[in-house]
């Protein structure tokens, strides 16, 4: 179950139009890192996680990351409402205005769509975390990326709070992963697949 | 469990530290000023951290608005943070005290707002004054949604 807050969790207030902007920072919504892919990534590995702390873990940085794509879109919708034909040409905007117009839609920055397979869900602790962690890398780079190219401070403010949850989410996936650890044969950690063989974990 | 093993990742469990207020701490992105590790190339010297602030508008009620809204930015942010902090340190009873204090002050703005302005969760449509003009609806709706951004 979830229920909706109706406000932003870091406030987002673009004043200035700018479809090139728009289509750098959509890749945060769609692309490969994106906040929907982390939220669908860390919300669909929650449910077989062997540890029952991790599996509330993912269910609260899932959470956050649906947070984190409506501050996108936000910031998205913001510098695009007041669109006009001249600045989407003039900003490299005009395809993705045949096909949407100045509507929302989950792709990466250079147009490819959002698809399921920028993520896994494999069923096995170890891999999981160890996937999370590079995933909230990989984000944090995006924005690393971002701060280089956009200059607007309107829009660098919510960028530096999201690459700031990156690093935080990080050091808890790295706690969680520290967590299963305890649950597996110390001397072997690959030894069997607690997500698969519950018969074997380390109940002590 | 910390100890280093070979082929497989290791990272340090985070002892309590010292911690950002609210309005410092939604401004940074964390509570923990050991997790805030800017990159050089977001420093901008001088900009004014516009988002962060109310925008000075001469209608005192949008002023008013702006606000409340702000500190419960700043106070739900604090519990998101402290939440995940938690949930990998569920001892850690100085964090639960902190968490505790937080969200009560959080329950209370939500209330506040939800009598002067509008709900903003569904449990905050019982506390939607009676007296106000925008209240003895079905005042859900009401308010500006959070994408426009108009109220901060």
């Amino acid at each position: 179950m979830w229920t909706y807050e109706k406000r932003l969790q870091f406030p987002v207030k673009i004043t200035k139009t700018c479809p090139k902007t728009a289509q750098l920072i959509i890749s945060q919504y769609g692309g490969p890192d994106g906040e929907l892919s982390a939220s669908l990534r860390y919300l669909s590995q929650r449910y077989t996680m062997p540890v029952k702390a991790v599996g509330g873990l993912l269910t609260d940085i899932g959470t956050e990351e649906l947070a984190h794509m409506e501050i996108i879109c936000a910031m998205v919708y913001q510098l695009t409402r007041h669109l006009t034909i001249e600045e989407a040409k003039a900003g490299g905007f005009d395809a993705y205005y045949i096909d949407h117009t100045a509507a929302l839609w989950p792709q990466a920055a250079a147009g490819v769509p959002f698809t399921a397979l920028e993520f896994q869900s494999k069923g096995d602790a170890i891999a999981d975390l160890t996937e999370d962690l590079a995933a909230e890398q990989k984000a944090r780079t995006v924005y690393d990326n971002l701060l280089r190219m956009i200059d607007d401070p309107e829009v660098r403010e919510p960028l530096k709070f999201l690459r700031t949850r990156e690093i935080v989410h990080f050091q808890r996936f790295g706690e969680a992963l520290e967590k299963t650890k305890d649950k597996l044969d110390q001397k072997n950690y690959y030894f069997y697949n607690p997500e698969f063989d519950k018969q074997m974990i380390n109940r002590a | 469990m910390n100890l280093q093993h070979l082929s497989i990742a290791s990272v340090p469990i985070q002892p309590w530290g010292a911690t950002y207020d609210g309005p410092q701490a939604l401004k940074r992105g964390t509570i923990f000023q050991d997790l805030d590790m800017p990159f050089f190339a977001a420093d901008d010297p001088g900009a004014p951290n516009a988002c962060c602030e109310t925008s000075g508008s001469s209608d005192p009620q949008q002023q008013e608005r702006e606000t409340m809204m702000l500190q419960i930015c700043q106070i739900s942010f604090i519990a998101d943070d402290l939440r995940l902090y938690l949930d990998t340190h569920p001892q850690d009873a100085q964090a639960m005290d902190m968490l505790k204090n937080n969200l009560a002050q959080r329950k209370q703005l939500l209330q506040n707002f939800a009598q002067k302005f509008y709900p903003l969760t569904m449990d905050c449509m019982a506390d939607a004054d009676p007296m106000n003009a925008n209240a003895g609806c079905y005042c859900w709706q009401e308010g500006p949604m959070p994408w426009e951004g108009a109220c901060v």
